[in-house]
């Protein structure tokens, strides 16, 4: 349930968490090693990953790239404090959190997602399009990212006492049986799931409404960022080939990893496919992707300001980015 | 063949228990000579249990001394001298009869092998015969308490105690085996202490009946058998045979008045 | 005692067991396929084996990885629980002095542990622990109750011929208390695989496994799999039970003691000096939290993840959190308690009238008894959606999670101590012609106070397990959510705190429990049934 703070949790799909049970390795003699810790399983949510390690962009940059797949066991703060990753996928809250009270050495050099994906989902039957709509109906939200929604509430001037929210346990049955009236889910990902049993959703971003945090930050110690800069920046470059490849044709990727990244997983093509669509506006960014820029930093620390936990600048080095 | 037999002196035995003590045994003597067969008899309770439990090393005494031919009880256990029956047949339930005769010689580390033949002749010697595959489970009362009896002899025993050993036995089958164990007993030549209640088996197998009584469980008298060996089924209808039980009925009871 | 109760049903005739589940299979299709339960949530059986023929290819590598994990656990809490078991019926003082660690093991709710698993160790790791530690303390008990309830006049036996404690143990007590080691494994080995699936749910380290698929599922909407893996699981850990019913039931017949063994059990060390015994107190106590830092150290995880004893204390005590951290915990245990100690009664009762029924009812109760395991080994997380339709997220949903996880062990406990009456002690009322009612009053239902304790002792933790579970996934109240909140927001420290607390108050009921137990038993002259 830790990952649940990015949700996905839930629309992870399906047997999923298949994928593979051996790192996957892009092999590569007499180059530096480095070792990445995603944050969910395979799916299409780290396509741009998957595409650079085929097309061998990290061995052109003398990478000799360790992939570890994520899943609701892993903690990915947690691998690169034990040593077992070099970089890390996160989301900002933690991240921060972890710096600002407990001290721990990290640094966040990007971010994959300028827009975190995290969305209140409803049937379009019983449509909630706003904050304002919450009032007086039940949300199921992950425990994790209660203070998130109360705190989007808030800046919506809408009273969260006004709305019921109940523990989310990672199945949109109980949203399309009615017992909730809607969920706090990745919009990327689980209204294919909902609307595959015949049900249309609507949904908005809590970005949307205030609360704006990135999504999938690349975090790293402040050790690794010493010892390791240089490869730190070959690895972005090459993952930002990577997802730049991916999506000049979102749909043309998925179909090629389903028996390779994505083999095993319950998950459809037609799943991977969707999400790769519905991620490309929240990934891309003029700037170029991993990008941080002053305003979105600006913004990150505020939001998180609002639930409770104070960032500073400090936490986040656009060093590496600049010399991409 | 055994050099000393069996001796206790001044045994004492205090139990504590739930807030109260009784004093189970107070002052207990007895001699048995190498090749000597001595019954204890007494009512329920009189402690002639623990005597035996005593004297096999199973209990300590809180006073006196308890030698069998010379050594310590544990000692003369653990040097195979000592054959045991218990009250309750005490077989081990998931063993065959067989395996279950077999259990005193794997305690003491002998070779099962070298023994087959005895340990058939033993089973047959009970009237066992076709039962060695069996499991206690499976046998009457009575049959289990036969191989107790096998498995009490089946180390050629020195020492051979037995506690009320034939008490769930039908008098028919219980004269038989008293005949059966005078004839073992002979063979072995093996000093036998036999605890019962049975005044008759008493007086048929015993050189010496000790009486005793309780609280405490002490010896009041010491009556010796005088009849031949080896003894016949015959005897059990001779006129002194009966004097002597009643003898020894009033000795049990004469007790009890004086009390 | 190890065959169900009941199980001794008649041949020749279909057996009940099987009847019922037909028509209860039946009745499950029609209501599924008509949608007639939980606005359709519950799908039909039917349902469920097409859905898991569809998904046919991606069972294997679950199954087979959970299989691992469980089997590694099994075996290591075997060797462990049996190994631990002779030193502890052998020498009554390593078994006080390591009571602390014995009651800690044994109230470990798994939930609050399996997120300190997950942060200290890696891959396959947490999940051999959990199924090890589910494994360990049941094997462990059924070791020293099965050695030292062994027939002391077959132990007399042995040592009248010189033998000694291992001739004794080799001879007697170790085959003796077969029947009851192979009663442990029966209970241990479902735990084993339920520790797994937990691990995995929870957090396991791995990408294969049932755990892991079924949470993978989870988001699919797609109940039929979620019930599809709920079952196979299911069968996993029922067949494992089966397994070791049989092999124990091969056993049984032979290795009852025929008579009534009247022996009055040795007493406790109580001629021992005050101080000897303080000390060996106060080492028990001590021991767990030197465990607790022995992990931490041996597991080389870093302090920021791992807190010791002391990391612990100076979050909830000294730190700038640490008046926030008590807040929320104590906010937290105020909603959590009240509903585990009710939760508790109420499966404990269940249990009582059920194992009670059993010898009066024996075939209506082998009828239920299907059903009952189903709801052991089904993973909870699978039937949420449902419940929570059919129940709604109140108390009434935390107290039927509360009940189902507690009564079964309970009653396997009970149904066990009944079967353990003395045949001559149970026919001596009917000898005098009374009724199976009086017979009960008389002879079974006293007889089985002792077991009765034992099964209160075993329904603490899994009461406070069946809490913390309901208030993750589906009430957002109390520790259980307390615990799920504080891995997302990474305080390492709430997680110590509360997975600490939780075995305290775990370790704490079961404490009150046996000091009970041992006052009522000792009036009674009765002795504690392990």
């Amino acid at each position: 349930m830790l990952r649940l703070n990015r949700r996905r949790f839930l629309g992870s799909s399906a047997a999923g968490l298949v994928a593979s049970a051996l790192p996957m390795r892009s092999f590569a003699a007499g180059s530096s090693p480095l070792r990445m810790q995603a944050s969910w399983i395979n799916d299409g949510e780290f396509m741009g990953y998957f595409v650079a390690i085929d097309k061998g962009y990290y061995k052109a940059e003398g990478l000799d790239l360790t992939y570890l797949p994520g899943g609701p066991d892993v903690i990915p703060e947690s691998t690169i404090i034990a040593g077992h990753a070099d970089l890390t996928l996160t989301t900002p809250d933690t991240t921060i959190k972890a710096i600002a009270e407990q001290g721990a050495p990290f640094k966040i050099i990007g971010t994959e997602y300028q827009k975190n994906p995290l969305g209140v989902i409803s049937l379009a039957s019983k449509p909630i399009r706003t904050p304002a709509d919450l009032v007086g109906k039940t949300l199921a939200v992950p425990p994790v990212n209660v203070i998130s929604v109360d705190a989007m509430l808030k800046l919506n001037h809408v009273d969260p006492s006004k709305v019921k929210i109940v523990p989310y346990a990672y199945d949109p049955t109980p949203l399309i049986k009615g017992e909730v009236d809607a969920t706090l889910d990745f919009v990327t990902d689980v209204p294919y799931t909902i609307e595959q049993q015949g049900v249309k959703v609507v949904s908005f971003l809590l970005y949307d409404y205030g609360f704006t945090i990135y999504n999938d930050t690349v975090v790293v110690t402040e050790d690794v960022l010493k010892s390791k800069r240089k490869e730190l920046v070959a690895w972005l470059r090459a993952s930002r080939k990577g997802w730049n490849d991916n999506f000049a044709d979102p749909k043309a990727w998925p179909p090629k990893f389903k028996d390779t990244w994505f083999k095993g997983s319950g998950r459809t093509v037609g799943n991977e496919v969707f999400l790769n669509e519905a991620q490309k506006p929240l990934i891309e960014t003029p700037k170029g992707i991993f990008s941080m820029t002053e305003e979105g930093i600006d913004a990150n620390l505020k939001a998180l300001a609002d639930v409770g936990i104070k960032g500073t600048r400090k936490m986040f080095d656009t060093t590496l980015l600049e010399e991409i | 063949m055994a050099a000393e037999g069996l001796s206790l002196a001044g045994i004492g035995k205090t139990f504590r228990g739930r807030g109260r003590t009784v004093e189970a045994l107070r002052e207990v003597s007895l001699t048995c000579p190498a090749g000597s067969f001595t019954a204890l008899i007494g009512p329920s309770g009189c402690g002639k249990s623990t005597v035996m439990r005593i004297a096999l090393g199973l209990e300590a005494p809180d006073t006196g001394t308890a030698r069998i031919a010379g050594m310590a009880p544990a000692e003369a256990a653990r040097s195979g001298l000592t054959g045991v029956a218990f009250q309750d047949a005490a077989l081990l339930p998931w063993r065959s009869v067989m395996r279950n005769v077999e259990a005193p010689l794997e305690v003491l580390g002998r070779k099962r092998d070298a023994h087959t033949a005895r340990v058939r002749a033993l089973i047959d010697l009970v009237g066992l015969t076709g039962y060695e595959n069996s499991l206690p489970g499976e046998l009457s009362g009575g049959m289990r308490q036969r191989v107790a009896i096998a498995r009490a002899l089946v180390t050629e025993p020195q020492v051979l105690f037995m506690d009320e050993p034939f008490g769930a036995l039908d008098q028919i089958l219980r004269r038989q085996m008293n005949v059966e164990l005078q004839r073992v007993w002979a063979e072995t030549g093996s000093t036998a202490l036999l605890v019962t209640h049975g005044i008759d088996e008493a007086v048929f197998l015993a050189d010496r009946v000790l009486v005793m009584q309780a609280n405490p469980g002490r010896i009041v008298e010491a009556i010796e058998v005088p009849f031949a060996r080896p003894r016949a089924p015959s005897l059990w209808s001779d006129p002194a045979f009966h004097a002597l039980c009643d003898r020894i009925a009033e000795a049990l009871t004469g007790g009890a008045v004086d009390a | 005692m190890a065959a169900l109760p009941g199980e001794r049903a008649s041949a020749g005739r279909i057996p009940p067991g099987l009847r019922n589940l037909v028509i209860l299979l039946l009745l499950w299709e029609v209501v599924g396929h008509f949608g007639l339960v939980a606005q359709g949530a519950l799908p039909s059986p039917t349902a469920i084996l097409e859905r898991l023929w569809i998904d046919r290819a991606d069972y294997p590598r679950h199954i087979e990885a959970t299989l691992i994990g469980s089997s590694l656990g099994f075996l290591f809490g075997n060797l462990i629980g049996v190994g631990a078991g002779i030193v502890f019926a052998l020498s009554p003082r390593m078994l006080r002095l390591f009571r602390g660690v014995n009651v800690a093991i044994f109230s470990l709710p798994a939930i609050a542990i399996a997120p300190i698993l997950t942060l200290t160790l890696t891959g396959m790791e947490p999940r051999v622990v959990l199924a090890t530690l589910g494994v360990y303390f049941v094997t462990m008990t059924a070791t020293v109750v099965g050695i030292s309830q062994a027939d002391s006049r077959a132990t007399d036996m042995v040592r009248a011929y010189g033998g000694g404690r291992v001739k004794v143990l080799t001879m007697v007590q170790l085959r003796g208390a077969l029947p009851s080691i192979l009663s442990g494994f029966r209970i241990a080995a479902p735990n084993a695989v339920l520790g797994a699936i937990l691990a995995e749910f929870g957090g396991g380290g791995d990408r294969w496994g049932l755990g892991v698929y079924l949470l993978g599922s989870l988001g699919q909407g797609m109940p039929t799999r979620l019930w599809g893996i709920g079952l196979v699981a299911t069968a996993i850990a029922g067949l494992s039970y089966l397994a070791f019913a049989l092999i124990a039931r091969r056993f049984v017949g032979a290795t009852r003691a025929v008579t009534l063994n009247a022996a009055v059990p040795g007493g406790d060390a109580t001629d021992e000096p005050l101080a000897s015994r303080l000390l060996f107190a106060a080492g028990s106590l001590a021991l767990p939290f030197c465990f607790w830092w022995l992990f931490i150290w041996g597991t080389g995880a870093p302090w920021l993840i791992a807190k010791t004893p002391l990391g612990v204390a100076d979050y909830l005590f000294f730190s700038p959190a640490s008046a926030s951290a008590q807040a929320r915990l104590l906010h937290a245990l105020g909603q959590t308690l009240p509903v585990t100690g009710i939760g508790m009664l109420v499966g404990l009762a269940f249990a009582f009238l059920l194992a009670i029924s059993s010898r009066l009812f024996p075939e209506a109760v082998r009828a239920f008894m299907p059903v009952a395991l189903v709801t052991q080994t089904m993973p909870l997380v699978a039937l949420t959606p449902l419940l929570v339709l059919i129940l709604g997220r109140g108390t009434s949903l935390t107290l039927w999670v509360t009940i189902s996880v507690t009564f079964f062990p309970a009653f396997v406990t009970l149904a066990q101590g009944l079967a353990l009456v003395p045949r001559s002690a149970v026919e001596l009322p009917r000898a005098y012609g009374a009724g199976v009612w009086r017979e009960m009053r008389m002879v079974t239902i006293p007889a089985s106070l002792p077991y009765l304790f034992a099964a209160t002792r075993l329904t603490v933790p899994r009461a406070l397990l069946g809490v913390m579970i309901a208030e993750w996934l589906a009430t957002g109240t109390g520790l259980g959510n307390l615990l799920n909140q504080s891995r997302g927001y990474l305080d390492y420290g709430m997680i110590w705190t509360v997975a600490a607390v939780a075995v305290l108050v775990s370790a704490a009921c079961y404490q009150i429990v046996v000091l009970a137990e041992r006052r009522v038993l000792r009036r009674l002259g009765m002795r504690t049934a392990e």
